[in-house]
């Protein structure tokens, strides 16, 4: 075997309850995702992108099927696998700086050493200067870096994005599109991305899975073989777009 | 001259209403029991000078008993109540129960358990401040957003211990800074009355019913009152400035900005 896999999930089904009885919100979903790639899930809203990410991120527990992270079985949260909200989730209490060392905090890296590793991530996002400021001093844009730069400190195994872009503006977006790709490419994290766009699945990923909408499975994985850095609209990306998208509708 | 005008705007009515007391009370009602007038009672303040010291004392070290006391059980009951949803279910209706209960309907019972002494004063107020401070604590920790509990998850916070110490006790303390102060506020307004029952020799509302009722001073009782207020803004006033611009910073993006 060449390639060792990062993440694989086996046959993961979850159900919900709701008022009416039980809801599957994931049924049999498999996926394999190898080291230091970056792989996006789309498919409509509802269905059930989140919950696949939360479950990896241990959030909450499939009822049937496995998760292996590097060969071990997740089974609640961890620092190793790091995740990015769509909701700003940065404890509005601390500032900038203290945002990024609270999970070297949680874990007992003495204070001088956080400092200098938060800073080393604060710089990769690009927020120097802005270490001492409070997060309602930040835009949508900045906020998200700290949250970046927040999830990187403690050197996850895996990054999980939870559509991280959905609540910027288009421009900030693509700025923020292109810097992950930088920090991808410097850091050579796995990354697992969820998004509702078929352009930012495009601009980023190596790897596009398509779900479909109840139940929530798998339905499709395409690779990306266009190199970096891609044109937005480019012709061959125009035709992956249109293939996916194609998909997607057949699927919804 | 412009910044003077806005800042002293309160100056003008101040006046007017002190003004409009000295003459209601010298011109209209002409009876010093009915309406001091004002000039009587600040010269109550300076007859009063050295006694007044001991009273605001004697009444301050009651008041911080019962406050010292409500606090120190309030808080650590709050976060119990506020993170665990069991012990909320468990507690809410004997919580809900005593709450109405008027403080001074537990003055009996504070002479009986307790006895004639400073510490029944403190019971009465502990029992005034206690109800707010729990309340709009426990509220703080209800309310913690789950976007910043999955996030301190996946940052690392196992278990409840880590997760109150990094994102809900962090979160819910302006909620427990403003149950002080409500809870000081009410507490304050016991001390009166938990000093009538006669725990002491000093005290504000010790001198008030014990003394002073007995002569009809009532320019000396003004004085009093007025003091009773003045303490109390004071106390309000420091508590909020250490808060609001001490502890709570961060909280102007969403609350003042």
């Amino acid at each position: 075997m060449k390639h060792k896999l990062k993440l694989k999930l086996r046959n993961v089904t979850k159900m919900f309850k709701t008022e009416v009885g039980e809801t599957c919100a994931l049924e049999g979903v498999n996926l394999e995702v190898k080291p230091n790639e970056f792989l996006c899930i789309i498919g409509p809203s509802g269905c059930g992108k989140t919950t696949l990410l939360r479950l990896v991120a241990g959030l909450d527990h499939p009822n049937s099927g496995e998760i292996i992270l590097d060969g071990k079985e997740v089974e609640g949260p961890s620092p190793d696998r790091g995740m990015v909200f769509q909701e700003f989730s940065l404890f509005p209490w601390r500032k900038v700086i203290k945002n990024v060392t609270i999970g070297l905090e949680i874990r007992g890296v003495e204070k001088k050493e956080r400092y200098r590793i938060a800073q080393k991530y604060i710089e990769l996002v690009g927020l120097n200067g802005f270490e001492n400021s409070y997060p309602y001093e930040l835009s949508g844009g900045m906020k998200q870096r700290v949250a970046i730069a927040r999830t990187l400190a403690t050197e996850p195994a895996i990054l999980l994005m939870d559509e991280p872009f959905g609540s910027v503006d288009a421009q900030t977006r693509n700025v923020l599109q292109e810097e992950l790709l930088e920090i991808w490419t410097r850091t050579k994290k796995t990354i697992l991305f969820v998004t509702h766009s078929v352009d930012e699945a495009i601009f980023l990923a190596d790897k596009v899975a398509v779900m479909s909408v109840r139940p929530g499975r798998i339905t499709e994985c395409k690779n990306i073989d266009i190199p970096r850095p891609r044109k937005r609209t480019s012709i061959e990306v125009n035709k992956v777009r249109e293939e996916l998208l194609m998909l997607l509708k057949s699927r919804a | 001259m412009k910044a003077i005008r806005e800042k002293g705007i309160w100056l003008a009515p101040l006046i007017l209403a002190i003004v409009l007391w000295e003459l209601v009370a010298v011109q209209v009602v002409k009876d010093p029991v009915l309406l001091p007038p004002f000039s009587r009672v600040i010269f109550s303040f300076y007859l009063l000078r050295e006694v007044i010291i001991l009273d605001i004392l004697a009444s301050l070290v009651h008041f911080s008993m019962g406050l010292a006391l409500a606090f120190s059980v309030a808080f650590p009951l709050a976060i119990c109540i506020g993170w665990f949803q069991n012990v909320f279910k468990v507690l809410d209706p004997i919580i809900e129960i005593l709450r109405p209960i008027p403080p001074l309907a537990w003055i009996p019972f504070a002479i009986i358990w307790i006895g004639l002494n400073p510490f029944a004063a403190g019971f009465i107020i502990f029992i005034g401040a206690f109800f707010p401070i729990l309340i709009t604590s426990y509220t703080g920790f209800k309310d913690v957003p789950k976007i910043l509990i999955d996030a301190g998850k996946v940052l690392g916070c196992t278990g409840d211990k880590k997760l109150i110490r990094y994102v809900a006790l962090p979160y819910a303390l302006p909620s427990v800074a403003v149950g002080t102060r409500v809870g000081m506020g009410v507490g304050w307004m016991c001390v009166v009355a938990a000093e009538i029952f006669g725990v002491g020799m000093y005290g504000l509302g010790f001198r008030i019913f014990n003394e002073f009722i007995y002569w009809k001073e009532m320019d000396f009782i003004v004085a009093y009152m007025l003091i009773l207020g003045l303490v109390a803004l004071v106390l309000d006033r420091f508590l909020r400035h250490f808060v609001e611009n001490k502890l709570f910073k961060w909280k102007k993006g969403i609350v003042r900005q």
